[in-house]
């Protein structure tokens, strides 16, 4: 039974996350040339509006009056699809999300979730990754060698990462009891689990840099080797696709970060007033954004090879014995009482310091051979 | 209550409507003076030479390999990890099996110079 | 540290006898080697004598005397003075063995001088065109070779002094473009003979490798028009995925004949014009030429006239290095911020040329025998609240937030090695010289203007990479600190002109080759006079030209990664590469 009223709400609800994540898109912009410009000594963009508030318009104004161009040799039809491609799926993760419990809307219930559904990780995992075909069908359908180069890397790095993340999200189902995203949030209640598993949530924060294409792991469009890479060939529209999909993906997987492991809608009185929900779950993102940006001004390159290992040899291992050592925790907790639990975070931070020095044992040896 | 996935269905419906439709408005309201110079391919300016889509050596194909391999078994640990605790403790325990199975196949991958670029 | 300077005076040729004479002309020094015995005697010149550096190979047309002359100029990487070799050739057909086997670094100046004027040297193993396109006719710096428009051989034009009916040569072509095609061309058919050659000096495209999987190579043309590549160079480059197979650098996409303009101009009008070589350091451009010229007319510098000298090299030489650290970290992937940290001590440093000089990049500032204006106490109390206090913070600033940060140490240690043997092998000069390894400084080794009055070290690195070529940038900041602290504590009042400053210097017959440590490297000016009031011939020892030789086996085998550091770890400036 499908009613009317509920197909509304649930309309009105999906525009609202879709426009919001536009928004976003497009203020992120300009949020992230602000900041970039301070950190730079520089003043950033200022002259469209009050503070520059108008420079996403300008800017949408001029992609949207820009030429479209198609190269001769391009195959057609996919380079146009590839863009599509890429920003549909950075736009479905955002489905899933929960940005709040229930409030009262005109004397309804409504849910802050669009679709509260109970494989949510796993539809995380699986949309996340298809993001990165619209990057090798941009590269490959341009026919041009930067742009295939690019291609290329962006195959590389989600090879490298997408073992780290998923095994990241193991953590989050073993802390949580549920695949269920509201259920996760909920089971944050007593303690976020950044507290219970910092280890992972930083090993989380960083594969998501590399999930979204951010310095220091921007290397499919690593300008200063691949001229811009994958969308070397991409102008007007197209290229702004490309654009919008990289940093609404970029709110997306703060988001999802926020709710997996920083406590997503929680906040002090939420339980008296549940439209705080949004708010928290914005006021966190701008934070985790913030350090995005911050991290895009500091840190140079890494090169593609050295990336391949640090996922491979550095995360995976590290993961998967936070997994051992997560797992072993609770089962400890469960069997013994629940102080254990604090053995988690202690014992992780232990590995995490391990695996800190073994990197630098070795990067160390790696260079005084050299000499 | 519906079944949410009929939700998440149409949500990918009105998703892809966006770009298109941004494409299609791009179309129609941009400038259309297409010439060959233009449609060239970008290769700093020169006429690019040879062909762009070759047998591109892909130097880390071990690695997708064996990112095959793990992946699927990483998809594996969902619903041991949910379960685990509700379970007993002989369940537990196989998973803790299982992941040093996994770790010894990575410790082999990697003894192997499989991590290695070609 | 002084590099001894050995002082014994050579007679070459007692040792060569019958191949190599004394040059004997009014003005001139150095010997005359005959032309079939070139290569045995540069072999036994770098073996036997220790010249293991060639320093500039160029060529002069006497037309007069219907001779073509190939000029040598080596040195002792152990320091001292040099040595100055000529091989004549007559006009109609010059050919002399080339000295690539001997000195690699002999590579690229052998093509210019085929390339403007025309010598061939045999056995080059690539000798075609370097600097102007591969469709050229004739070689620009013969004497005889007339660009379009022209007026006359030197300035003034009488068209523009005294009668100054000045019109633009462009006004009088109805296309308001100054090219002319050769008769039956056309541009659009034309397919360059050059690209063939390039293309095909690269490694062959496909490649099986163990496992029998069959890869292609690309080719990949980085540059002209690509961020990273400093300007308008480009480099054609063979890929095996990833790995570069072979590179091929071509220039002159900013090609201007310096030298014709230069040999066209007065002496004084020739100042400005080398401002625009490496536009980042007017102030040391300015020092060379006007080092060459001096030593042509003989002039002394006055003494505060040096200290001032000094001061603005040293200032250069900080900014410049402060740029290229700053840039450095861009091309690994930094998105601007060091850079602009980078920029905000160049201002200040500007701010300085602007004071003395009323212009900040072409500064312009420099005169024979003097500079263009004193140096007021105020601007003496700016330079040393920098000297002392600000710049001596921002190095350490700079050294404490780059040099142990792990992805510049792991991108940059052990790529892009260049032993010391190859760096000095192909004449590389200047910073990246020493960070090989070899504590080469003309500075120290053979000093001009006053340096040898100033207690500082040659800095120096041992492994020749990119990481040892970043640090030793900053190992230089601070030794410039040092020289500058001094020369700002010392500088004595005085005139700053020596006579009477004059807009037409007359030169005595005769050559000279000023030298001196640019920030980039081992910058000469090989000036050629006939008594009048132009130089006969002018060129230009650029060593971001000289220092790309050994790009190339810096860059093969490595990623294209690292290809942009590695080039941008050598410091190049395209307005200096191309002249």
């Amino acid at each position: 039974m499908i009613d009317l009223a509920l197909v509304l709400e649930w309309v009105i609800k999906s525009l609202v996350v879709i426009f919001m994540l536009l928004g976003g898109f497009a203020y992120l912009t300009w949020f992230e040339r602000r900041i970039l410009a301070r950190m730079q000594t520089r003043v950033g963009p200022n002259r469209a509006g009050w503070q520059g508030l108008l420079q996403p318009v300008a800017d949408a104004v001029k992609l949207v009056f820009k030429e479209e161009l198609i190269p001769a040799r391009a195959d057609k039809v996919i380079f146009v699809l590839a863009p599509i491609l890429t920003v549909v799926p950075a736009t479905v993760l955002a489905v899933v999300i929960p940005f709040g419990t229930q409030v009262i809307l005109f004397g309804r219930q409504v849910n802050l979730a669009v679709a509260d559904i109970n494989v949510g990780i796993l539809f995380l995992m699986a949309v996340a990754s298809v993001a990165v075909y619209g990057i090798v069908l941009a590269g490959w359908s341009s026919n041009n060698k930067f742009a295939l180069m690019g291609g290329m890397r962006s195959t590389a790095q989600m090879i490298s990462y997408e073992l780290a993340l998923g095994l990241s999200f193991v953590l989050v189902a073993l802390m949580a009891d549920s695949l269920q995203l509201s259920e996760i949030v909920e089971a944050q209640r007593t303690m976020w689990f950044v507290v219970l598993q910092p280890v992972g949530a930083i090993v989380f924060l960083i594969v998501t840099l590399a999930e979204v294409n951010r310095a220091p792991f921007d290397m499919p469009e690593a300008e200063q080797e691949l001229a811009a890479g994958f969308h070397s060939e991409y102008s007007g529209m197209k290229f702004a696709l490309f654009f919008m999909a990289e940093y609404q993906k970029m709110i997306v997987i703060s988001i999802i970060a926020v709710t997996l492991f920083f406590g997503g809608y929680l906040g002090p009185f939420i339980g008296r007033f549940p439209w705080l929900g949004p708010v928290y779950v914005l006021g966190k993102v701008v934070a985790l954004l913030f350090g995005m940006v911050w991290i895009r001004a500091t840190l140079p390159r890494i090169r593609y090879d050295r990336l391949m290992d640090l996922g491979w040899k550095v995360l995976l291992p590290l993961v998967l014995g936070l997994v051992l050592i997560t797992a072993t925790g609770i089962l400890l907790a469960d069997e013994f009482g629940n102080s254990l639990v604090w053995s988690i975070p202690v014992v992780s931070i232990l590995a995490g310091f391990l695996t800190v020095g073994l990197v630098d044992r070795s990067l160390r040896r790696k260079f005084n051979a050299l000499r | 209550m519906p079944n949410p996935w009929v939700f998440i269905g149409l949500f990918i419906i009105i998703a892809a409507i966006i770009p298109i439709g941004a494409i299609v408005v791009a179309l129609i309201l941009g400038p259309k003076k297409p010439n060959p110079i233009k449609q060239s391919t970008y290769e700093c300016g020169l006429e690019t030479v040879g062909d762009s889509l070759v047998q591109f050596k892909a130097q880390y194909y071990v690695f997708a390999l064996a990112f095959l391999i793990f992946d699927v078994e990483a998809v594996f640990l969902f619903p041991w990890a949910i379960a685990m605790n509700k379970m007993p403790l002989y369940v537990a325990l196989e998973g803790v099996i299982f992941i040093v199975i996994l770790v010894a196949g990575l410790v082999y991958t990697w003894r192997k110079g499989a991590l290695e670029w070609v | 540290m002084t590099i001894p300077v050995s002082t014994e005076t050579l007679d070459l040729a007692a040792k060569f006898p019958g191949i190599v004479t004394p040059d004997e002309r009014e003005g001139y020094s150095g010997w005359i080697v005959k032309a079939d015995e070139l290569a045995a005697f540069a072999a036994s010149l770098r073996d036997d004598l220790g010249y293991d550096f060639l320093s500039s190979v160029t060529g002069v047309d006497y037309l007069p005397e219907k001779k073509l002359e190939v000029v040598y100029h080596v040195y002792k990487t152990t320091g001292g003075p040099g040595l100055v070799f000529k091989v004549q050739l007559p006009r109609k057909k010059p050919e002399v063995p080339s000295l690539t086997p001997v000195y690699p670094g002999a590579d690229f100046q052998e093509r210019e001088a085929w390339d403007l004027l025309g010598i061939k040297f045999t056995g080059h193993p690539d000798l075609r065109r370097i600097l102007m396109w591969e469709g050229f006719e004739g070689h620009p710096l013969r004497k005889d070779w007339k660009e379009p428009f022209y007026e006359e051989d030197i300035k003034p034009y009488s068209s523009r002094w005294p009668e100054g009916k000045h019109s633009y040569a462009e006004d009088r072509n109805p296309f308001n473009d100054n090219v002319q095609f050769p008769k039956q061309f056309d541009p659009e058919k034309w397919v360059p003979e050059g690209d063939a050659a390039l293309y095909g000096a690269l490694a062959e495209y496909r490649t099986t490798d163990e496992d029998g999987l069959d890869t292609d190579h690309i080719v990949v043309n980085m540059g002209p028009q690509h961020p990273s590549t400093h300007g308008v160079f480009r480099a054609v480059i063979t890929l095996d995925g990833e790995d570069i197979v072979s590179m091929k650098p071509v220039m002159g996409y900013l090609h201007r004949n310096h030298e014709k303009i230069g040999e066209r101009n007065t002496y004084l009008h020739n100042m400005p014009y080398t401002d625009r070589l490496d536009y980042f350091c007017s102030m040391t451009n300015n020092h060379g030429y006007a080092l060459a010229v001096e030593k042509l007319t003989g002039i002394e510098v006055p003494e505060r006239t040096e200290y001032i000298r000094v001061i603005m090299d040293e200032l250069t030489r900080i900014q410049n290095h402060f740029i290229l650290i700053g840039m450095l970290l861009n091309d690994l992937g930094a998105y601007f911020t060091p850079a602009l940290y980078a920029f905000e001590e160049r201002e200040l440093i500007l701010d300085i040329f602007e004071a003395v000089a009323g212009s900040r990049m072409m500064c312009n500032y420099f005169r024979f025998g003097g500079v263009a204006r004193d140096v007021t106490p105020e601007i003496l109390e700016k330079v040393s609240a920098l000297a002392f206090d600000r710049l001596p913070r921002k190095a350490d600033e700079f050294d404490r937030l780059l040099t142990e940060n792990e992805i510049l140490v792991s991108r940059c240690k052990g790529v892009g090695r260049l032993s010391s043997e190859d760096a000095i092998k192909y004449s590389m000069s200047g910073p990246s010289l020493r960070a090989s390894g070899v504590p080469y400084d003309i500075r120290k080794a053979d000093p001009y203007s006053i340096y040898d009055r100033f207690d500082f070290d040659v800095a120096v690195r041992y492994n020749g990479d990119t990481y040892d070529r970043y640090l030793i940038r900053l190992d230089e900041i601070r030794q410039s600190l040092r020289i500058l602290q001094q020369a700002i504590r010392q500088i004595p009042e005085g005139p700053i002109q020596t006579g009477k400053s004059t807009y037409l210097t007359k030169t005595p017959a005769g050559e000279s080759y000023g030298r001196i440590e640019a920030p980039k490297g081992e910058l000469g000016y090989y000036l050629v006079s006939n008594g009048t009031g132009n130089p006969w011939r002018y060129h230009v020892r650029a060593p971001s030209f000289i220092n790309i030789t050994a790009l190339e086996s810096m860059v093969v085998g490595g990623k294209i990664a690292d290809f942009v550091i590695v080039f941008g770890g050598i410091d190049v400036v395209l307005g200096e590469m191309d002249r």
